[in-house]
């Protein structure tokens, strides 16, 4: 699955990002890697970006639909 | 260039680091407030430069845009990875926020490698321990082979012994110890270095083996160069970087980036020792309400109404203290000017700094401290987040709500502050749409003649019909504007509590630009404006005018000139108002009507000519004067529909 559909508080590892250097670089520089953990914390209204936190680091990262769309996740079981 | 012959023999140092590490603060604490610093990434876009003086050593300190890599993709990561390639700089502080010291270590490791003689300064030491990150700061030093300096920059803490390292670099330069990957990488590295034709690492700027790097990067900067100087070999390159994905089984653009990481996080784990924080933090329960999809957006709509309610409040008060002695000094002068010529010289200039101090400033003060306030806090960012759903349906990017607040301060910092927009049509699009936002000085308007003549609700009318306009201008521009808009990908950072004097400093910088920028210009087209109502030339200024204030408008004759004038700076429009009319009694001799339609005309036409003057200089001529004809366009039908339907 992808981001996108991951949902509100679930934790997630990244399984693969779509290609794309300037997204490679942009999550890299961001602190979001292949096999990562991310939490879902939220998703803002109007269909808008989701919010995730690395946990290991605390950072908060806003994602757009189309950027979450281009991240590959599977669930982690807490 | 002058600056570069002033300053022959003058070490620089340039600073470089992510969005948002502190890098401006430190270079304020260093230079006296010259740069612009925000919470919010990528407030520093172009570079600022300024000399310091540290233990009695001059040098010169350039502060480098944030970037979250040296790969060059934006316009940012450009800059920063120009200047540092052009060998200008001879020492480079890499600024690393140490609160999130596993993903700034990435960005260290890269600037390492491009072979500048290098300090770290280890910011934000505060935070970190607040996060209960625990540096060793003497290991880091020895891993990474160059002088670590902690610093707290907003304090001021350790940014002077920062310089006094770098200088001591500067004057004994040393490389640091360059990341080493595993065999499999050092192998074609080694490979791609034996094929390397001679000079080509030379033209970079940059030792051989980050030019090898590059290419196993994927840089097409970096390709391209190689390419004209060899194309063997950089096929040879291209195929090795190939060779080494399919044996790592990693896509190719992130073969050499995740090798990094691992890098990286061996070192971060070396060097600093994380005791896990609290459950829920601070942040976490202040971010369930402000970035909560329905509480939210309550927030963000308290949060401009309290710019406004302040701005008003603060505004109003310090207005009636200040333009008092003004007023008196102008009863005195009035009845004179058409007496003489100096008369009228003179009574034009006491009304153009009474314009300036008793007008503008009292609006724009308090404007300003609150967006200060919520840049420094960290609002901002949040809401860009709140809003980028909403704006994505027109066609804007969420980051595009930040310029677009600013421009109520002023239009011209706004208008600077598109570049932190990644892509050129996000950044035209919103460059477009600044100029509609009524700024401090149409906000003096709009409060004087429609707030305080129909009422407050008129006034509320006004600014809501104003987004309103925006919003559906942006649209339809948006289906004009080509080109690719940008996903949010966007670093939230923590909330932070701005020291009072930091965000006052940051005030009296943007007033200051202000009073040197504009308040002059104020004070000469008033100057030029009371000599030509001496001589009469307003009266055939508005008799060439009539056709549109009169014809199409339905305003009285008088107020021609004054929308003339309204051109250098809006608020002259209300001050050359009083002055056509021959009195601050409008309602006595306008319509409620004509009132309305007046104002908004004023807020919506030709933007001033700094803004002119801006948006020439960021988008260039012809969208500047889209942009004029977007405005004028918009504020003729505005006030012609009030006149059809009043
Ligand atoms: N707690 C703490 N906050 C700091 C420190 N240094 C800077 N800040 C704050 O961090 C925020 C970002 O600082 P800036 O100086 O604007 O960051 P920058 O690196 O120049 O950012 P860009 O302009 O985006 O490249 C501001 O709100 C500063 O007040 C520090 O040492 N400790």
């Amino acid at each position: 699955m992808t981001l996108e559909q991951a949902s509100k508080g679930s934790r997630v590892r990244v399984l693969k990002r779509a290609s794309g250097h300037r997204f490679a670089s942009s999550l890299d520089g961001m602190g979001i890697h292949v096999g990562d953990e991310l939490l879902v914390v939220g998703y803002a209204p109007f269909h808008g970006p989701i919010l995730v936190e690395i946990p290991s680091s605390g950072v908060r990262v806003a994602l757009g639909r189309g950027m979450a769309e281009k991240l590959h996740v599977e669930p982690v079981e807490a | 260039m002058d600056r570069a012959r002033e300053d022959a023999g003058l070490p620089v140092i340039a600073l470089a680091g992510q969005p948002n590490c502190g890098k401006s603060t430190l270079f304020n604490a260093l230079a006296g407030f010259k740069a612009d610093t925000g919470n919010f990434p990528g407030s520093t876009v172009s570079y600022t430069s300024s000399e310091v003086v540290a233990d009695g050593r001059r040098a010169r300190i350039i502060d480098l845009p944030g970037t979250y890599s040296i790969s060059p993709h934006d316009a940012a990561e450009r800059v920063t990875r120009d200047y540092l390639l052009s060998g200008k700089a001879d020492v480079l502080v890499a600024v690393v926020d140490a609160s999130v010291l596993a993903r700034s270590i990435e960005l260290t490791l890269q600037l390492l490698e491009m072979g500048v003689p290098m300090v770290l300064a280890l910011n934000m030491l505060d935070e970190a321990e607040r996060k209960g990150i625990d540096v060793d700061v003497a290991r880091l030093e020895k891993r990474l082979g160059i002088p670590v300096v902690p610093t707290i920059a907003i304090r001021g803490k350790g940014v002077v012994s920062v310089v006094s390292r770098a200088l001591d670099m500067a004057d004994r330069p040393s490389l640091g110890t360059p990341p080493i990957y595993d065999r499999d990488v050092e192998e074609t590295v080694r490979g791609i270095l034996d094929r390397m034709p001679g000079g080509l690492a030379d033209g970079i700027g940059a030792p051989e083996r980050f030019v090898a790097l590059r290419l196993l990067e994927g840089d097409p900067v970096i390709e391209e160069v190689a390419g004209n100087a060899d194309p063997e070999f950089l096929r040879f390159a291209l195929d090795e970087r190939k060779r080494l994905a399919v044996l790592h089984d990693w896509p190719e653009e992130t073969t050499l980036s995740s090798h990094r990481h691992a890098v990286a996080m061996d070192l971060f784990e070396a060097v600093a020792r994380v005791v896990p924080r609290r459950k829920m933090t601070l942040r976490d329960r202040l971010d369930g309400v402000v970035m909560h999809p329905v509480l939210g957006l309550g927030v963000a709509g308290a949060a401009i109404a309290s710019l406004f309610l302040v701005a008003f409040l603060f505004g109003d008060l310090l207005a009636g203290v200040v333009s008092a002695p003004f007023e008196s000094l102008l009863e005195v002068l009035s009845p004179r000017a058409s007496e003489s010529f100096i008369w009228a010289m003179l009574r034009g200039f006491v009304e153009g700094v009474a314009g300036g101090v008793g007008i503008v400033l009292p609006y724009l003060l308090p404007l300003l401290f609150m967006m200060s306030l919520y840049e420094d806090v960290g609002y901002l960012p949040r809401a860009a987040y709140m809003v980028d759903g909403a704006l994505h349906r027109i066609g804007l990017h969420g980051k595009s709500v930040i310029p677009l607040i600013l421009g109520y301060g002023c239009n011209v910092p706004a208008i600077m502050g598109t570049r932190i927009l990644e892509t050129p049509r996000d950044r035209i699009l919103t460059s477009l749409l600044v100029p509609l936002i009524p700024c401090s000085a149409r906000t003096v308007v709009i409060l004087a003649l429609v707030a305080a003549l129909l009422g407050p609700l008129y006034a509320l009318g006004v600014y809501a019909l104003n987004i309103v306009v925006a919003a559906v201008a942006g649209r339809i521009l948006s289906s004009m504007v080509k080109g690719s808009q940008a996903g949010l990908l966007m670093d939230v950072p923590p909330y932070r509590v701005p020291p009072l004097r930091s965000v006052l400093k940051k005030v009296w910088f943007r007033t200051y630009e202000f009073l040197v920028a504009a308040w002059p210009i104020l004070i000469v087209a008033s100057v030029i404006m009371g000599i030509l109502e001496y001589v009469g030339i307003n009266n055939w200024m508005n008799a060439v005018l009539r056709p549109l204030t009169v014809g199409l408008l339905g305003l009285p004759e008088a107020v021609g000139v004054t929308l003339f004038f309204g051109v250098l700076r809006k608020e002259l429009s209300l001050i050359l108002l009083f002055q056509a009319l021959g009195t601050d009694d409008v309602a006595a001799v306008m319509s409620p009507a004509q009132i309305l339609g007046f104002s908004l005309f004023v807020t919506f036409y030709v933007p001033c000519v700094a803004t002119i003057a801006t948006l020439v200089r960021e988008v260039g001529w012809r969208w500047a004067g889209v942009s004029t004809a977007l405005n004028t366009g918009i504020a003729l039908a505005a006030a012609f529909f009030v006149r059809v339907f009043w």
